[in-house]
């Protein structure tokens, strides 16, 4: 797979870059050498069918799963088993999930600040005060003292933003952020993600959401049987599909 | 009928008497319970029983054969135990109110039926006569019962008038509850018990007298009834103060204690000074000066190029000298150097950690040193069995001290099953399976007999702690399984939420994990503690004397001063009231706490 750098918005420095990344589950091979670079403040989203290995990518990419084959560089700091690169890596990347994956037994203001306290060993009242700006963003400030199971799921997923956001990393992850939200929460969730992606922030957004695709992404990427397809910009990658997966695939979703 | 409320008429109906069927079983499930109440109660007004078996053998159901000089000691860490009590519930508390209208309530409620008992009340009772032929004997005459039934009657119509008045007030709840075991110590100014009394010769009165409680039990009732309250102030003053370090002063006291109490209750160390003086003050003198010299010099650069040589070279002098002839406090503390010179450079590294780590070095060395002192020497309370605790005192330190230490310990071998290291997880695995496939009473058997024998020469415990260490494990295992069950009911997705917000292991288990788990498995916690706090009675099988012990055995067999012969069922009677009366608080206070936490759960 050739990268077409002219595609992409020009911004500067290479933050993340796999190299040839493969990966097995047993005997299922669900990354097939990928490899891709991603630039400072670029919005990337990943598409494909279920299986296709998009999730497993970008969960390799903070280490929820290991690769065992290629190389994956993260700001600079290479993945390996060196648990010191991996904590350093993790504090750079910000990670929402599916599920959501609140901490049910603290309330959302505890959720959002028990990482700056613990790891960034931050003062309560400094991480309190940055926690509700953070709230104040994703549009929730009056729910910070409930428990993440009276919110809605909505809500919670925006909760889970905030507390990635809480770390200030620098890349954000998000690993089918709206798959398992009612059609309505869905925007409100979209809403926060584009707010952010206006910001700056650079992403990886594995999403089935095309509107959003549209949208916001600088380039879209399209994975199938763990196997990097086709990567383009929005305009080109929906208009203008080159493979046949990809024409099947857009056929198929819109 | 409009002066019942329909409220609880609409209750009755609705839950009792709903369909023709329903009511026949209500009623006849009323006519059982009435019978079982009559029965009950005639057989403990019995002519027959003794219950003088009982309140006469108060101390030794209380303490046994603890010194009775020393036996301040056991009241003194009441008073200590429930100090701390009263500050917590003051500094924690929630400022929940009871609103007057509950109160009035719940003492309608109270009085009602207690009206309705004392209506229903057996008349007289069957015995059995010396020729084996039965009759009945009067239990509670008419004026009797009519001197009952008046003031509780009064108190009803009181309280109902009570419910009927419109007055808006709310009283803390924690006083509210204390403000009622009020009436417990008040009774026992007031009230009147058969006592066994003397006459000048040495002869039983016959009948027993009715006397009050001795102010040797009322007094200091008394006493810690006002320590109570008092350290409740304290509480609630700390909280309006909002003193942040008592947040995690007040849970590493509530660790220490039962430490600290077992120890004041095991020994009263008679300290030879001359020992003090030649060996721990210049022992504690020198390694002050050593660790001051460490801690000062940590950060130099010079220093830090034979830091490694020497922390191996201490600890090279600690395996050298452990088997030396030389005083255990110096072996100890030639360890601690060791234990400081891992940790000095990551503490030590600014102006204020090199005065924080000194200040704690200075206090560890003196408690160390005092610690040896005390244990190493000899104990001056002395009892005639050689088990220094017996009845409930026993009972309650096997249980707390029990659940205190095989609580933590079963949480490490939970979290060892489940960890990633093989090693760990085979010795955790091991230690759980030898455990838990091996009876109670033989670990018991284990701990009289067997233990000693694994023990280095000269070092020998109590049994008790011998107990105390085989229940560790045992109890231990059994939490670490329902522990594990806690752990595996965590999702996945806890875990990696955890770890991509860079969380290290430690963290992710202590803040995330745990506190989950353990929420998860309180139900089943509560249990094993209550299991913990019956199975103690099994210890009565090697030799000690525990409540059950006492009133199945000793007591019955008791014939001077006074004739005890054959109390067996007055004695299980009060012991069966004893054990159900505590873990029926305490499993209502932990449905409490459940609700509490289950707020906000999925």
């Amino acid at each position: 797979m050739t990268k077409d750098t002219s595609m992409t918005k020009d911004t500067g420095k290479t933050i993340i870059k796999t190299k040839d990344v493969k990966k097995w589950f047993g005997d299922f091979q669900a990354l097939d050498g990928i490899s891709m670079e991603i630039e400072e403040k670029e919005v990337v989203v990943i598409c494909g069918p279920s299986g296709s290995g998009k999730s497993t990518f970008i969960r390799c990419i903070n280490r929820l799963e290991q690769h065992q084959e290629g190389d994956i560089v993260v700001d600079g700091i290479e993945l390996t088993n060196d648990l010191k690169n991996i904590d350093a890596i993790r504090s750079e990347v910000g990670m929402v999930f599916q599920s959501f994956n609140l901490f049910p037994h603290l309330t959302v203001m505890q959720n959002i600040t028990l990482a700056p306290i613990w790891v960034r060993k931050k003062t309560r009242t400094d991480s309190e005060k940055k926690a509700m700006e953070l709230l104040e963003r994703v549009g929730i400030p009056e729910q910070a003292e409930k428990f993440p199971g009276q919110l809605s799921g909505g809500q919670q997923q925006r909760v889970a933003i905030a507390r990635a956001l809480a770390m200030e990393p620098k890349i954000m992850l998000f690993d089918e952020p709206t798959s398992a939200l009612d059609p309505e929460m869905i925007k409100e969730v979209l809403d926060v993600m584009k707010e952010l992606a206006e910001s700056g922030m650079t992403m990886i957004v594995v999403t089935h959401e095309m509107g959003f695709a549209q949208e916001v992404a600088d380039r879209i990427i399209f994975f199938d049987e763990g196997k990097l397809v086709e990567q383009n910009n929005p305009h080109d990658f929906f208009n203008n599909p080159k493979s046949d997966r990809t024409k099947l695939f857009l056929s198929q979703i819109l | 009928m409009n002066f019942i409320e329909n409220k609880q008429l609409r209750w009755l109906r609705d839950n009792l008497f709903s369909s023709v069927g329903s009511a026949v079983i209500s009623l006849i499930t009323l006519y059982m319970l009435a019978g079982m109440y009559r029965g009950t109660v005639g057989f403990i007004l019995s002519p027959m029983r003794k219950w003088t078996a009982v309140t006469y053998n108060m101390q030794l159901y209380m303490i046994f054969n603890y010194a009775e000089g020393d036996s301040w000691r056991a009241w003194a860490s009441v008073g200590v135990a429930l100090f701390l009590i009263g500050v917590t519930l003051g500094y924690w508390n929630s400022g929940e109110k009871s609103s007057f209208k509950s109160i009035s309530n719940g003492l309608f409620k109270v009085f009602t039926t207690l009206t309705l008992l004392v209506l229903i009340a057996p008349r007289e009772t069957e015995v059995m006569n010396n020729d084996g032929s039965r009759s009945m004997v009067e239990v509670i005459s008419s004026s009797q019962r009519i001197s009952f039934l008046i003031p509780v009657a009064v108190l009803a119509l009181f309280s109902f008038v009570l419910t009927r008045m419109n007055i808006e007030m709310s009283f803390n709840r924690t006083k509210t509850i204390i403000f009622y075991l009020g009436f417990l110590v008040l009774s026992g100014w007031i009230i009147k018990v058969p006592t066994v009394t003397f006459d000048a010769s040495g002869n039983r009165i016959l009948p027993d007298v009715y006397l009050p409680v001795a102010t040797t039990t009322t007094i200091p009732w008394t006493i810690l009834y006002g320590v109570l309250w008092v350290s409740l102030f304290i509480g609630l003053f700390l909280q309006k103060k909002g003193l942040k370090p008592l947040k995690r002063i007040i849970p590493i006291t509530w660790v220490i204690l039962p430490l600290y109490l077992f120890s004041w209750l095991y020994k009263k160390p008679l300290i030879e000074l001359d020992k003090v003086f030649t060996n721990d003050v210049p022992g504690v003198l020198i390694f002050w000066a050593i660790g001051f010299l460490i801690i000062r010099y940590i950060t130099n650069e010079k220093f830090m190029q034979y830091r490694n040589y020497l922390t191996s070279g201490f600890l090279l002098v600690t395996a050298s000298i452990l088997f030396l002839r030389i005083p255990f406090l110096f072996k100890v503390l030639t360890f601690s150097v060791v234990l400081l010179l891992l940790v000095a450079p990551a503490i030590a590294n600014t102006d204020e950690g090199k005065r924080n780590l000194l200040l704690i070095w200075i206090v560890a060395i003196a408690v160390i040193a005092f610690l040896l002192r005390g244990s190493g020497s000899p104990t001056g309370i002395v009892t005639p069995t050689g088990s220094f605790l017996g009845g409930f005192s026993l009972t309650w330190v096997l249980a707390i001290f029990g659940t205190y230490v095989s609580f933590p310990f079963g949480v490490m071998l939970a979290l060892g099953r489940t960890s990633n290291l093989p090693l760990v997880r085979v010795i955790c695995t091991g230690i759980i399976e030898i455990v838990r496939s091996v009876p109670y009473i033989t670990w018991l058997f284990f701990a009289s007999v067997m233990l000693t024998v694994f023990m280095p020469e000269g070092v020998e415990f109590n049994l008790i702690v011998r107990v105390l260490i085989v229940t560790a494990f045992f109890s231990g295992a059994y939490f670490a399984e329902n522990i594990r069950g806690g752990l595996q009911s965590i999702p996945k997705g806890q875990y990696e939420a955890a770890n991509a917000i860079g969380m290290n292991p430690f963290q992710r288990i202590s803040l995330i994990v745990l506190p989950q788990a353990l929420r998860a498995i309180i139900p089943t916690l509560v249990s094993s503690i209550i299991t913990a706090f019956k199975d103690s009675s099994l210890v009565a099988i090697i030799g000690l004397f525990d409540t059950l012990r006492i009133g199945s055995a000793v007591i019955p067999t008791q014939s001077s001063p006074v004739n005890f012969v054959g109390t067996q069922l007055d004695n299980l009677l009060f012991i069966a009231l004893f054990y159900w009366v505590f873990c029926f608080i305490f499993s209502r206070r932990t449905m409490k706490i459940e609700k509490k936490l289950g707020l906000g759960e999925r």
